[in-house]
């Protein structure tokens, strides 16, 4: 598969998830909604981390920092959300 | 073939200039503080911010997300077109970038004209406080993306980027993708999570 094609596939994936996220929202208010819409934006961040931005072959400092920033940002939203239940 | 870490840390390569990735590395440090402190905020004024979430339409931040996403990949399609050395085909990707990025502008600034009018502004409650500052400052910096865009499409035309030598191309890509990866995050939390 060329890298073009992998492109459009990620963007594909991006724009499910983001779909998915949307219909979570709609249909509840959990925290296991919340810890799948969550998840969702952290596969899209990983896409976007990984695909676009091409860090699948950087130096892993740079990749370590860029795929934890959304980790701990999700974690730190999850833990929020888990002090209003 | 060599295995040896040396071998392998000098394959790894990270694509633009160093001092993007810094500057990148700040902004999302910037974000970052932001995006916690309306988590934490949101925490101690659940029902204030539960109701006034539901004031905003979830439709227009997924079609602001699909405008983002789809200026990306135009964005990401461009480089591989100016690696392959069809700069031109670059250059039209990058425009196709601008077009989807404007329509993410015109859809925000719709938003901003929308809230404003039925007076949900700057200083209605906390919620509003918080989304006009955290999506104020991210549309400030897909203003930003969008000046970079145009003009690497401008460089892209006059060939000014070669296969071989486009690190700065790169840059300006990964400053797009880097509004993109604040708003993956953003998205949820302003407009999703109840």
């Amino acid at each position: 598969m060329t890298a073009s094609a992998w492109l459009i596939l990620c963007w594909l994936g991006l724009a499910l998830l983001s779909l998915a996220s949307v219909q979570a929202g709609n249909s509840g208010a959990s925290t296991l909604l919340a810890a799948g819409v969550l998840l969702a934006a952290l596969v899209k961040a990983w896409l976007i981390v990984e695909r676009f931005m091409e860090l699948r072959h950087a130096p892993r400092l740079w990749r370590g920092l860029l795929l934890a920033w959304p980790l701990c940002l999700a974690a730190g939203i999850l833990l929020s959300l888990r002090g209003l239940a | 073939m060599s295995t040896s870490p040396e071998a392998q840390a000098g394959a790894r390569r990270l694509p633009g200039d160093l001092a993007m990735w810094w500057f990148i590395l700040a902004e999302l440090s910037l974000f970052a503080i932001l995006i916690l402190v309306f988590a934490g905020a949101q925490a101690m004024s659940a029902e204030t911010f539960a109701a006034s979430r539901r004031l905003l339409d979830n439709s227009t931040g997924l079609a602001l997300t699909l405008s983002l996403l789809t200026a990306g990949l135009c964005a990401a399609l461009a480089l591989e077109q100016v690696r392959r050395a069809r700069p031109r085909r670059g250059a039209w990707l990058l425009l196709a970038a601008l077009l989807s990025a404007s329509g993410y502008v015109l859809l925000k600034l719709g938003e901003y004209r929308h809230l404003a009018s039925r007076g949900l502004g700057l200083e209605h409650d906390n919620f509003f406080t918080l989304y006009w500052i955290l999506t104020g400052l991210h549309f400030l910096h897909v203003l930003l993306g969008m000046l970079i865009l145009a003009w690497m499409a401008g460089r892209c035309w006059r060939r000014a980027y070669r296969a071989n030598d486009c690190s700065g191309l790169e840059s300006g890509v990964l400053y797009w993708h880097m509004v993109d990866l604040v708003w993956v995050l953003l998205f949820p939390l302003v407009y999703v999570l109840n």
